[in-house]
């Protein structure tokens, strides 16, 4: 479903230019869930934001089923963005003074989704992330765990293709964590692609295939077998 | 998506009242002002403008080589109107020369302005009456209307219009007229009056040196009036030949010319006047449209100072597919509905401080009168200032980038700090200025109110008398002397006297001639002890005497001005020529301020005797301090025997109030200044308390990091302090030129004025930088008390 091809990214300063991707390659196929690692500074992030169209690289190609992405203009990028893709992040990113329902409903307004369908939308993925009891609250209301299901589910309410998740258990202690990942794992299960950036070698371990990255270089893959044999 | 935006923009108003309210109530407060300067800019230069021939009417001038007049011999208008197709139509007015009281039963009316008023002028002024302008019969007829608020004080129970026989002057007088019905008075034109005493022709007859009309054409629509004030020069000019009694030389009527001055240009700058109301004016709007330009300055400022708490909700949008317009747009409307809500409370305001606004000015301005345009004008100035104060904020808002906001790395471009300090700057640039023109303006009028004036208003009572007491008696005036002597027997009474003009007022002016030289000078026509009762000082020579027959001849006394003017050296005994006259002057009197200290004194000449002057009748007399009450009761109750001519009504003014009427237009502006100047450095505290408050929340890591490395609670204040201290420096530096021109300026309208203080520079200086420490401090306390730990761990 991806195809990066030679992806370069150079981050200019005054004085430094840094070197964050160094010629990518990248494939990843539809359904798959793909977890990238690698230390402080590696690009991995910068990959991400790349991959969700927040960011443009200097050169080289990403197809994201057979359509070439790189030469969208910003109209066009923000317009593929929100039909086709989802977003996870480490902070939550909650709109503070947005209620759940109303930051879950957020996505659907910019797809333009009429309101009784989004109405019916919101309340079924409400209810499949556990936490109607908590639908008019704000986010400062409700613990971390709690604010992160709401990220993934205003990721998951417009049924994107893909999932992009920045360290999406880097603020959450390990039972919110694993539930977190629990969710992930479910959403692929029902066919979504997955791509999730983070540090944690048992979060990576949810997933099919683990790419390391170092200094804007892919330098290992590895398929994680025990992932895909529990899913045979 | 709206009703969401609609939610974010509420929640985040209310999250953030505090800022929120110094955002809109600052630019509330600066819209109040505004709104008022508006509805008195569109009063102040909409004077008689209802009037359906407005623009095609002329005022016609006379430039004599000293001055400008709109004073014209009456048969002038009937010469323009035969000559010049282009003028439709000519009429002339004139002022009633003194009070009139009118009686009828037990009611008693004193007015003070009864126009005298032609046909065609009331026809081209639109000076109607209630029931309509009827053209008076023949030469002679009158038709005289009162104004609605007269009727009602000689009739206060008439219903109809009908005509009503009146008594004139005291009720021994025997004299009655008609007065044939009511006239509204508009407060809002150039032609106010008690009432109006209509003509068919008036002054028909009046020689070329009787100049006492202002003629009113009205021309006919794209006439070229530049032109047509050439030909009627040309005419003005060939009459004064024909005329008999001007006897000028072709060389002094070439130097006579005459202008044409449109009806819109009198209320504020007449041609034949000054034109400070006009300044002032200007000077006002000028003001107005700086507070508010201040009160956009902040709320841009203060919503770029808040860019960094709405950053998030724009990375999140821009990922969940906002497109950048609309993000532009959602704020812009937030601004816009802000903007509403600071016009509804600045309406609040302005209806609040009307009262006040109307006293100061003596207008009577309302927001509800329509006429005002305030209707559609309120909206432009909406869409207007959301524009202005909201573009920037929210392109800055919509343009951050997702990828970064959303990591927390959220910063505004240095190009915004730039622009956000040099805001900062303009803003405490105009509010230095303010408070620097606030301080010369107050030091200017405290000058005006201590310095020696060379003569003494206080305890001086201004009797306002019909009779005229010229001698030798002319047109049924009588002796003044005897009146004095019964005036002088009252107790308290210091002395008496009584003249052609008091000071205060505009002077005579008449042609000397002295020391070969000829020109244009003012004269007072005064009696005995006219300077004792002033106070005024000698300068050499003496004052008028009874001990001196000559005086009632041929005594004159002059003032400095007049000495220097025609160059006379050892003045005492010299001759000064006019009215057919060879006065000797008897003494020098040092120059008085009459006319305050705009103008210079003018070269002034003292009369006894005038055949060319004017009538006698202004009385002034000096009370001793205590007993000023009893004389005022005992002259009231005896004023029928002092001055039988006069009637039984004593009318009297004090001097003091009088003469501080020339001080109304300076204090007016200085109450402006003031109230400029505290709400500029208001409004630009408001804006320096939030810039402080958003620029320390920036800061909150190195102020933690600094602390805990060892920086005492006042190094940090200082390290706070310093960026918003050198900016208040700048702004006063850039200032002070601007200051200097400006109040430099307005000084040189004065003739007399204080020497250019440096103290007030120096004051606002230090006043401004410690206004900025306290707020500035205020802020920073906060986050210098704040535990470091605590900003770290947010990090």
């Amino acid at each position: 479903m991806i195809k990066i091809e030679n992806l370069e990214k150079v981050y200019k300063t005054e004085e430094v230019e840094t070197t964050a991707l160094n010629g990518i390659n990248l494939h990843v196929a539809a359904g798959e869930f793909v977890s990238i690692m690698g230390p402080s500074g590696c690009g991995k992030s910068t990959l991400l934001n790349v991959m969700g169209l927040l960011d443009k690289p200097e050169s080289g190609s990403y197809k994201f089923i057979d359509t070439e992405l790189l030469t969208l203009n910003d109209r066009e990028r923000s317009n593929f963005r929100k039909r086709n893709m989802g977003f996870v992040f480490q902070n939550f990113n909650l709109i503070d003074e947005l209620t759940v329902f109303e930051n879950i409903e957020l996505p659907l307004i910019y797809n333009k989704v009429p309101a009784g369908e989004r109405k019916k939308l919101v309340n079924e993925i409400i209810e499949r992330m556990n936490i109607v009891n908590r639908s008019g609250h704000f986010p400062q209301q409700l613990s971390g765990g709690q604010q992160q299901r709401v990220a993934v589910a205003r990721a998951l309410v417009t049924k994107p293709k893909l999932v992009l998740a920045d360290e999406p258990t880097g603020n959450l202690d390990s039972s919110h964590g694993n539930e977190v990942m629990e969710l992930l794992c479910e959403l692929n299960e029902t066919g979504t692609t997955i791509v999730m950036v983070t540090h944690s070698s048992h979060d990576a371990s949810f997933s099919n295939r683990i790419i390391n990255l170092k200094d804007g270089h892919v330098i290992s893959e590895k398929i994680n077998k025990s992932r895909n044999e529990e899913l045979i | 998506m709206f009703k969401l935006n609609l939610k974010i923009a509420l929640r985040n108003l209310w999250r953030n009242k505090g800022i929120a309210a110094i955002n809109i109530g600052g630019l509330a407060i600066a819209l109040a002002a505004f709104i008022l300067v508006t509805l008195y800019f569109t009063y102040e230069t909409s004077f008689d403008k209802e009037n359906p021939n407005y623009e095609n009417i002329y005022v016609v001038g006379i430039t004599y080589p000293e001055f400008k007049t709109n004073y014209v011999a009456a048969p002038f208008a009937e010469a323009i109107r035969q000559n010049f197709p282009e003028v439709v139509s000519a009429g002339v007015i004139k002022d009633s020369a003194f009070e009139l009281t009118i009686k009828k039963g037990k009611n008693t009316l004193f007015t003070k302005k009864i126009l005298q008023v032609s046909y065609d002028a009331a026809k081209i002024l639109n000076i109607q009456p209630a029931n309509g302008l009827i053209k008076p019969a023949g030469e002679t007829e009158r038709l005289t209307y009162l104004s609605t608020e007269s009727m009602k004080t000689l009739f206060p129970n008439k219903q109809d219009d009908e005509p009503e026989m009146v008594g004139f002057g005291a009720s021994t007088s025997g004299i009655s007229g008609v007065i044939n019905g009511s006239i509204k008075n508009n407060l809002h034109s150039n032609f106010t009056f008690d009432g109006v005493s209509i003509g068919n022709e008036l002054g028909k007859n009046d020689h070329y040196n009787m100049n006492d009309y202002t003629i009113y054409l009205q021309v006919k629509p794209a006439t070229d009036v530049e032109n047509l004030e050439q030909k009627i020069t040309g005419l003005y000019r060939t009459e004064l030949l024909k005329d008999k009694s001007e006897e000028k030389s072709i060389k002094e009527i070439k130097g006579i010319s005459t202008f044409l001055d449109p009806l819109a240009n009198q209320h504020l700058k007449p041609k034949a006047g000054n034109d400070a109301p006009y300044k002032i004016l200007i000077a006002i709007s000028v003001l107005g449209v700086l507070i508010l330009v201040i009160a956009c300055i902040n709320f841009t400022n203060l919503s770029i100072a808040q860019a960094g708490k709405r950053a998030k909700e724009v990375g999140i949008k821009k990922v969940m597919g906002a497109y950048r317009f609309q993000l532009t747009k959602q704020f812009l409307v937030e601004i816009l509905m802000q903007c509403l809500v600071a016009i509804i409370l600045a309406l609040i305001i302005a209806e609040l401080a009307l009262p006040r606004f109307n006293s100061l000015f003596q207008v009577h301005l309302s927001i509800w009168d329509t006429a005002n345009g305030l209707f559609w004008k309120i909206p432009l100035i909406l869409v207007l200032i959301t524009f202005c104060a909201g573009i920037y904020p929210a392109i800055v808002l919509s343009g951050f980038k997702p990828s970064l906001v959303l990591k927390g790395n959220f910063s505004t471009s240095k190009q915004s700090y730039w622009l956000r300090n040099a805001l900062l700057v303009f803003q405490f640039s105009m509010a230095v200025i303010f408070i620097i023109g606030l301080f010369i303006i107050n030091s200017q009028l405290k000058y005006m109110r201590s310095e020696d004036l060379g003569f003494n208003v206080n305890q001086v009572v201004y009797v306002k008398n019909l009779t005229m007491f010229n001698n030798p008696a002319k047109f049924g005036s009588i002796d003044f002397e005897p009146v004095r002597q019964k005036m002088l027997k009252v107790p308290g009474i210091k002395s008496a006297t009584v003249a052609t003009f008091i000071p205060g007022g505009q002077n005579g002016i008449n042609s000397y001639a002295a020391n070969g030289i000829k020109a244009n000078i003012d004269f007072v026509n005064v009696e005995f002890d006219y300077f004792e009762t002033l106070d005024i000082k000698l300068k050499e020579g003496r004052f008028f005497s009874n001990k001196f027959k000559t005086d009632t001849i041929n005594s004159a006394i002059v003032n400095e001005s007049a000495v220097a003017k025609y160059g006379i050296k050892n003045p005492i005994g010299k001759i000064i020529r006019g009215c057919d006259i060879d006065y000797k002057i008897v003494g020098v009197i040092k120059d008085f301020k009459t006319q305050g200290f705009e103008n210079a004194i003018q070269p002034t000449i003292y009369t006894i005797k005038d055949p060319c002057g004017s009538f006698k009748t202004e009385i002034l007399l000096k009370i001793e301090q205590n007993k000023m009450a009893d004389v005022l009761a005992t002259l009231k109750a005896q004023w029928p025997e002092i001055n039988k001519l006069d009637g039984e009504d004593f009318r009297y003014v004090f001097l003091d109030e009088l003469y501080g009427k020339l001080f109304k237009k300076q204090e007016q502006l200085e109450s402006v200044f003031f109230t400029a100047a505290v709400l500029t450095i208001f409004i630009a505290l408001l804006g320096l308390y939030a810039f402080a408050k958003y620029i320390t929340n920036g800061r909150l890591k190195e102020i933690a990091v600094r602390k805990i490395l060892g920086a005492t609670d006042v190094q940090l204040l200082k390290l706070i302090n310093s960026s918003f201290f050198y900016l208040v420096v700048v702004a006063n530096i850039v200032s002070w030129p601007i200051a200097y021109v400006v109040t430099n300026m307005w000084l040189k309208t004065f003739a007399y004025r204080i020497d250019f203080p440096v103290l007030p520079f120096v004051t606002t200086t230090l006043i401004t930088i410690l206004l900025t420490i306290i707020t500035v401090s205020i802020q920073a306390k906060k986050a210098v008390n704040a535990n470091p730990v605590d900003a770290l761990k947010y990090e």
